[in-house]
């Protein structure tokens, strides 16, 4: 701290006092530029997204997401311990890429009404003209934002998975060896890290497009849920081209996390692929797929949501 | 510190900014308008938040469009606009602006602190911002733009909002950030009488269009003519608007407001004659005759329509 000071009178002891001078002073030392602005944004924005430094009722829905989240790890972990079986051999407990169908409801949920917020609250309160009157631009403005939406969801899509695969070694029930344990880290890192990246391209997508929060909301689950329903009528009840899967932006990242598990996709029950009269189950032939389209659709799911934000961003008129 | 070159902003077929040159002095320098007048506009323009339609301006030496990153470290901004997030904490706010304005975490956490003593918030820097009043919400804003140490600080109407002690203690405090910390500052206001009280330079807006421009004590506070007010009796009726008639016959320029007319256009001694003339003739009597101080509202009488 560049306070001026003042020796005193030497003390019983013999060293000297001294009162330091809290005033306001200038200031000359080194300055951190665009990236120390970049990382107090973000360090603001996920305080700000799980209610951290904020009253109670500003924690209780990010906080119910991540339960949504953990919790069942937590539960699937502590029968592990208590029935003292392999979990996963016997087909008991998930496997690491079966538990994300409980990470996939916290994830809409927590993009519908959670990440709006973060882009909303900025507009409609003015804080965006006084970021914007600092060193930050609206592309690292956007990016800071993006980044704090992605490794909240991170903590989601990558935190309950690491904790079972940790809680699953010390049981004893882990990978075989050390080269599998690497496999499934980065596996989880990856999955998770493909999943939050989409997610949070269409969450900020969504929430650009209008200053109320609730519409944004709304506009989140649309996507999310929406997307799912009906490209599965079209491709399954209207037999249409399975490649229409790609507008699934949760059925099209699960692929995704599947292949990146080396898993195909969900195959009807019954059948080799999906027809006319087969039972109604969304998802059901994104197998046919080829892993290059799915993950290509997810890009273009990232790629397609920052174009909204930075299109919705760059029109955007701050003030007269 | 600032300098424009017929620089014009336009939103559709509305003219925000009209061709304006100028140069605005280190110290403390008034942006002067009605609203509506291109003031915000032109702080917008300062911090390369719009793109001119045309023209060009430099703040600090550099180009806004081409160099706003590095500008704007250097430039603290208080907006209009009610920006302050009600749930934060007064020292977490200042300090979180202070480090996205390019300050090490330590030294931001240290100088939030102590901005919020030098504007008279020390004791409330724990309180959340939605408890504050309008008062200190002013003060939260004026220190956020300051912890920083910046070289150049934009106001823009930092007294909206405020009771005139409040005011009043606004303004000495700003004073003091220009006096005491060699920190440039351009205030925005529509209160002209703000602006003659603390700034020493002055740049005067009316419709985009530039009324006046430089120091203010060559601008206002010398002799203008004088003061006369009259009592308006009951007989003869109409006394003040017939010294009022008399005196625009006579070539002089009259402005008035009830019984008082203000009047330009003559020398000191001949404006007294003839308005003693004019007040004779009426029937009327003088309760105060006056010199007049050129004001900052002359500046926009006397602009170009």
């Amino acid at each position: 701290m560049s306070g001026t000071s003042a020796p005193a009178a030497p003390t019983p002891s013999g060293e000297a006092a001294q009162i330091i001078d809290q005033g306001y002073r200038s200031y000359d030392g080194p300055r951190t530029g665009l990236p120390g602005a970049v990382r107090s944004v973000v360090r603001y924005s996920v305080r700000h997204t799980l209610g951290l430094g904020r009253t109670a009722r500003h924690k209780i829905l990010p906080w119910l997401a991540v339960a949504i989240a953990l919790v069942p790890a937590v539960v699937f972990v502590g029968l592990a311990v208590v029935l003292d079986i392999d979990i996963i051999e016997d087909e008991i407990l998930p496997d690491y890429h079966e538990y994300y169908d409980f990470i996939t409801t916290a994830l809409f949920f927590y993009c519908g009404i959670v990440v709006p917020d973060i882009l909303v609250s900025d507009r409609r309160s003015g804080m965006l003209q006084l970021y914007l009157s600092t060193p930050l631009q609206r592309w690292s403005y956007l990016g800071s934002k993006a980044l704090a939406v992605a490794l909240t969801l991170a903590v989601l899509t990558i935190g309950p998975v690491l904790f079972l695969l940790v809680a699953y070694t010390i049981e004893g029930s882990g990978p075989d060896g050390f080269i599998e344990w690497i496999k499934i880290f980065v596996r989880i890192i990856v999955a998770g890290g493909a999943i939050s990246a989409a997610f949070t391209a269409a969450s900020l997508a969504a929430a650009s497009l209008t200053d109320r929060r609730a519409f944004a909301s709304v506009g989140v689950i649309l996507l999310l849920l929406g997307s799912g329903f009906v490209t599965a009528a079209l491709v399954e009840e209207a037999d249409m081209s399975a490649n229409l899967y790609a507008f699934d932006l949760g059925g099209i990242s699960d692929e995704l996390k599947n292949r990146i598990y080396g898993i195909e996709g969900i195959e009807p029950l019954g059948s080799e692929g999906p027809g006319p009269g087969d039972d109604f189950s969304p998802g059901a032939g994104r197998a046919g797929l080829s892993t290059t389209f799915v993950a290509a659709a997810n890009l273009a799911w990232v790629a397609l949501g920052s174009a909204v934000v930075w299109w919705r961003y760059r029109r955007l008129a701050l003030s007269r | 510190m600032v300098e424009t070159q017929a620089l014009t902003q336009r939103f559709g077929s509305t003219v925000a900014l009209d061709a304006l040159d100028l140069q605005m002095q280190p110290g403390v320098t008034g942006l002067v308008g009605a609203n509506g007048a291109g003031k915000t506009t032109l702080l917008n323009a300062m911090l390369g938040l719009r793109v001119p339609t045309s023209g060009s301006i430099t703040v600090l030496g550099f180009d806004p469009q081409t160099a706003g990153q590095r500008l704007r470290a250097m430039v603290g901004f208080a907006p209009e606009r009610n920006v302050l997030p009600d749930e934060m904490r007064a020292v977490d706010f200042v300090r979180h602006l202070s480090e996205v304005q390019g300050l090490p975490r330590s030294e931001a956490r240290n100088r939030a602190s102590d901005t919020l003593w030098l504007v008279g918030l020390g004791e409330e820097r724990l309180r959340t911002l939605g408890t504050m009043s309008t008062g200190q919400r002013q003060r939260v804003k004026l220190a956020q733009a300051i912890a920083s140490d910046p070289k150049l600080v934009l106001l823009d109407e930092p007294t909206d909002g405020l009771d005139p002690v409040q005011r009043s203690e606004m303004l000495t405090l700003i004073g003091q950030i220009s006096r005491d910390f060699s920190i440039n500052v351009v205030l925005s206001s529509h209160q002209l009488e703000e602006v003659e009280r603390v700034c020493d330079n002055v740049v005067a807006l009316d419709a985009g269009r530039l009324v006046a421009c430089g120091p203010i004590s060559e601008l206002v506070g010398a002799g203008d003519g004088i003061t006369l007010e009259l009592v308006d009796v009951a007989e003869p009726a109409g006394s003040v608007d017939a010294v009022e008639a008399a005196l625009r016959a006579g070539g002089l320029e009259v402005r008035r407001q009830e019984a008082t007319l203000a009047l330009r256009g003559a020398a000191f001694e001949e404006l007294c004659d003839r308005s003693r003339d004019a007040v004779a003739a009426a029937g009327a009597r003088i309760r105060r005759l006056d010199t007049r101080r050129r004001t900052l509202e002359d500046l926009f009488e006397d602009a170009p329509r």
